[in-house]
């Protein structure tokens, strides 16, 4: 059991309604991806999903109810977070912060050294020096190396150049075959490429659930993201 | 040049000595936010501790009993630390001003309880004569004691550095200083380091208290305070959260303070909270400082 | 709204009640003992309210605002003794000196936010404690204290017998500080500090310069700790370095959060509790209160900062707000449970 369904989330920051009873479902096995404008609480979703941002509601994994519990028994229960901004410990070289996120008896090096060769020869490299491509190779090795029953993934292209793009795409690509993921991601193409489902946010709220075949659509495209083109 | 090899190692004592507070305070604040006021009433129970052992347990002193009276102070501190950390700072979780606020209580009450049992009177703590001593550095004669700080602080801050280095814990309390909030995101329970730090800054400033109280002739539950406000000096210039910045600055601070009372009586104090001042206007994370709450 | 409409009138009869007892006849603030306690206290009590105006109102945690309040018992009493000045205009010159003070170290501490400032109002304090403690010019007598020369100030603050008008002085400055206080944080710039403590960006969003406003409060408060500081040289006779240790700054932060910060008469009960509590519990623990209690019980409790500390952590954990916080949850219950 690893769907994961989230009914009438609200989330207050510093006084600011940001979600505003979002509610969404995402099935077992398949690819959902977040979509939305810039701003309008994909990234807040997530970190209340994480139990990283307190909200009211109900989310629940697998049937649990997990929206009260502490972020660490989220994770443990089998939720891999690859958050927005990498946010890799720059002071830890990347064999230290693997080493921090192994959960399991046997950690998955070889997947995530398969999928990211480039690792291998900078075990030893302050992550904090590392390029931008590296550093998300580096956040996404960390959700791969347990055995996770759910990937949330927060823009894992955002800022990279695209032959890098394309490297973490076919990674993403590779894992999205066989797990259930939860994906925020701007590039349409990638999108099309593993989503199964999409679910589009506006405001603070949910204005969209379907198939990723409405992504052809450029009207819909445009009003709904506000970005011209579904064609890249 | 005796002059000058005397202030400087003189002042690397005093240094010592403040790192042995400002290590504890820096982890502390580094890893979980929290300005730890009653880090002075650690040091303070680490030195009647310290005292306790070095009078009623072993009443004759020797290089043993002294290391005992060390270790025992630096347990005894140590989870006085622990103690405040799982029955008040962990139910302010993450109310940063609070959990400062009960500290500052708590340290009231900690020196209170120690001035109402034992006086506010300034007691001798016995050590090994050869502590004494002096030792001499070509032409430079030098008192024996600025080197015991100095070795025990270096062993301290080795130890404190494996631990961080080579331990999950260690790992844990490093990446916990740049992100924790990342590092519950990997599944981690924060809480097993939270009672880390405290236990080790207590330790600290615990064996601290004992050598405190050499370097100062005397024991007394008032001792914390004014070590207290030099150890946030040293963290905040050293950069909070970091262990070896800690005790760069500690030195740095020790000497200078040093030299400056050498020309100017009284000076040193003053210059060392214009060097605060400085590196907070200039560089505000300070000079290893590795977070920004 | 939660205020009870006779809270004026109250507040009012409660002066004057207190203005006048000393000269009515027997009763125990006839007494010079306790006037003296009283007017320290006063004192005391207004000085956390400018506290409050810095760490309630404006959200700046200072660690140094005992320099202020130092630097105007210091500078008076330097004024006085030194230069022969009349003693308000030492008052005076104490007070404009430490405003100015207070812009120069102020505009370097607010270069700086959150815990950094904190640490720099600090160092500031402790650089102050220094200078006075060590008599680096010669001019405070380092630890033995500076007493004022009675002969420049007038007849009736002098003597045991005139205790009373000493004690009116004080209810009067904390009278002038209350209304002054209250004039600034209702004045328009009172509610950008507010908004400051809440927001800072919304501030900077309406095209003001939150540092500005900042500075401001940390200046107003500043020159108010300094005139409360020449009224303590004369309550007390003489200046003090304790009064400029971070011992000061830290009693007063627990003033604040004892009586419950940003009520106004929160800090100003708050600091005239904690003043009356601890010379209270001392004279309590000289007399024999606690002699039948066993040593171990009788020791700490016979020491205030024991009582007070303990009170202290019990409010932050258990009753945020203090004594006016719990006063307005439970009026607040009670206004409620009509409805
Ligand atoms: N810590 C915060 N404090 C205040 N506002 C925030 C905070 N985090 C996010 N927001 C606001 O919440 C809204 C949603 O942000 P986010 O979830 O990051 O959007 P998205 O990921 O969809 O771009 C934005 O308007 C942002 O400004
Ligand atoms: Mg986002």
């Amino acid at each position: 059991m690893s769907s994961l369904e989230v009914k009438d989330l609200h989330v207050t920051i510093n006084g600011s309604h940001i979600l505003q009873g979002v509610n969404f479902f995402v099935p077992e096995n398949k690819v959902t991806a977040l979509l939305g404008r810039n701003g309008v609480g994909k990234s807040t979703t997530l970190k209340a999903i994480m139990g990283l941002n307190p909200g009211t509601g109900t989310i629940k994994f697998g049937g649990t109810e997990i929206v009260a519990m502490p972020t660490h028994k989220i994770v443990q229960m089998g939720l891999g977070y690859v958050p927005e901004d990498r946010e890799i410990f720059a002071s830890l070289t990347v064999k230290e912060n693997l080493a921090l996120a192994e959960r399991d008896e046997k950690p998955n090096y070889e997947l995530v050294y398969s999928l990211f060769p480039e690792l291998l020869t900078r075990t030893g490299q302050r992550a904090g020096t590392l390029s931008g491509g590296q550093q998300q190779m580096v956040a996404i090795a960390r959700a791969l190396l347990n055995k996770n029953k759910i990937l949330l993934i927060d823009e894992p292209t955002k800022g990279l150049a695209p032959k890098l793009v394309t490297e973490v795409a076919n990674a993403l690509a590779h894992v999205a075959d066989h797990s259930t993921m939860l994906i925020v991601e701007q590039n349409l193409a990638l999108v099309k490429a593993i989503a199964q489902n999409i679910i589009v946010m506006d405001q603070g709220k949910v204005v969209f659930e379907g198939g990723p075949e409405n992504l052809q659509d450029d009207s819909f495209v445009k009003s709904m993201l506000g970005v011209s083109g579904g064609h890249k | 040049m005796s002059t000058f090899l005397l202030i400087l190692i003189t002042g690397l004592g005093l240094g010592a000595l403040y790192f042995l507070v400002a290590s504890g305070l820096s982890l502390i604040y580094g890893l979980m936010g929290v300005l730890n006021f009653a880090h002075g009433a650690f040091l303070t129970i680490g030195a009647f501790t310290g005292l306790w052992v070095s009078t009623k347990v072993f009443p004759n002193p020797t290089t043993w009993t002294f290391i005992a009276a060390m270790i025992a102070g630096g347990i005894t501190a140590g989870l006085f630390a622990l103690l405040m950390e799982q029955l008040v700072i962990n139910r302010l979780y993450n109310r940063h001003i609070d959990q400062a606020l009960v500290t500052v209580g708590v340290s009231l009450v900690a020196t209170a309880l120690l001035g109402g049992w034992f006086g506010f009177d300034a007691r001798f703590l016995p050590t090994p004569l050869w502590f004494m001593k002096a030792v001499t550095i070509g032409d430079a004669i030098i008192p024996i004691d600025r080197f015991i700080y100095i070795g025990v602080s270096a062993i301290l801050l080795i130890a404190m550095l494996s631990i961080l280095k080579f331990t999950r814990i260690g790992l844990i309390i490093r990446a916990g200083v740049e992100n924790r909030s990342m590092v519950t995101a990997l599944g981690i329970n924060v809480r097993m380091a939270f009672s880390t730090v405290f236990f080790i800054g207590g330790f600290a400033a615990g064996v601290g208290g004992v050598l405190i109280s050499v370097f100062s002739y005397g024991v007394s539950p008032l001792m914390g305070g004014s070590w207290l406000i030099y150890g946030f000096i040293v963290v905040v210039v050293g950069g909070m959260g970091s262990v070896a910045g800690s005790a760069i600055a500690a030195m740095l601070i020790g000497v200078t303070n040093q030299f400056a009372n050498y020309y100017v009586p009284g000076l040193g104090d003053f210059v060392v909270v214009i060097i605060l001042a400085a590196v907070l206007l200039t560089k505000p994370s300070g000079l290893l400082g590795k977070v920004s709450h | 709204m939660l205020r009870w409409k006779y809270s004026r009138p109250l507040l009012i009869a409660i002066t004057v009640i207190f203005a006048i007892l000393p000269f009515a006849g027997d009763n125990p603030l006839s007494k010079a003992g306790l006037q003296q306690t009283m007017a320290v206290a006063f004192l005391f009590g207004a000085l956390a309210l400018t506290y409050d105006l810095l760490f309630g109102f404006t959200g700046l945690l200072s660690f140094g605002h005992a320099l202020y309040f130092a630097s105007g018992i210091y500078v008076t009493a330097i004024l006085i003794n030194d230069f022969n000045w009349h003693f308000l205009l030492a008052i005076l010159g104490a007070v404009i000196f430490t405003a100015f003070l207070a812009v120069l170290t102020g505009s370097a501490a607010l270069r700086t936010t959150g815990i950094t400032f904190a640490m720099v109002t600090l160092a500031f304090g402790q650089a102050g404690h220094v200078v006075i403690a060590r008599d680096f010019g010669d001019f405070t007598n380092g630890d033995d204290g500076l007493p004022v020369n009675a002969d420049r100030l007038p007849d009736f603050f002098i003597g045991v017998v005139n205790t009373k008008y000493l004690y009116l002085l004080a209810l009067g400055i904390l009278v002038f500080i209350y209304f002054a206080a209250w004039w600034i944080t209702e004045s328009s710039a009172g509610r950008v500090f507010a908004a400051l403590r809440d927001n800072e960006q919304r501030v900077s969003v309406l095209g003001l310069n939150p540092n500005r406003f900042k500075l401001l409060s940390f200046v107003l408060s500043a020159a108010m700790a300094a005139l409360i500081g020449a009224a303590m040289l004369i309550v007390s006779g003489s200046a003090s370095p304790r009064y400029a240790s971070a011992d000061i700054t830290i009693a007063l932060l627990l003033m604040v959060i004892l009586g419950g910060p940003v009520t106004r008469w929160g800090a100003v009960l708050g600091g005239i509790v904690y003043s009356v509590l601890s010379t209270r519990l001392n004279v309590l623990s000289e007399g024999s209160a606690f002699d039948s209690l066993p040593s171990f019980i009788g020791g700490p409790l016979s020491e205030p900062a024991f009582t007070l500390g303990l009170i202290f952590i019990l409010i932050v954990m258990f009753a945020p707000g203090g004594i006016s916080g719990a006063y307005y949850r439970a009026r607040f219950k009670y206004l409620n449970k009509g409805k």
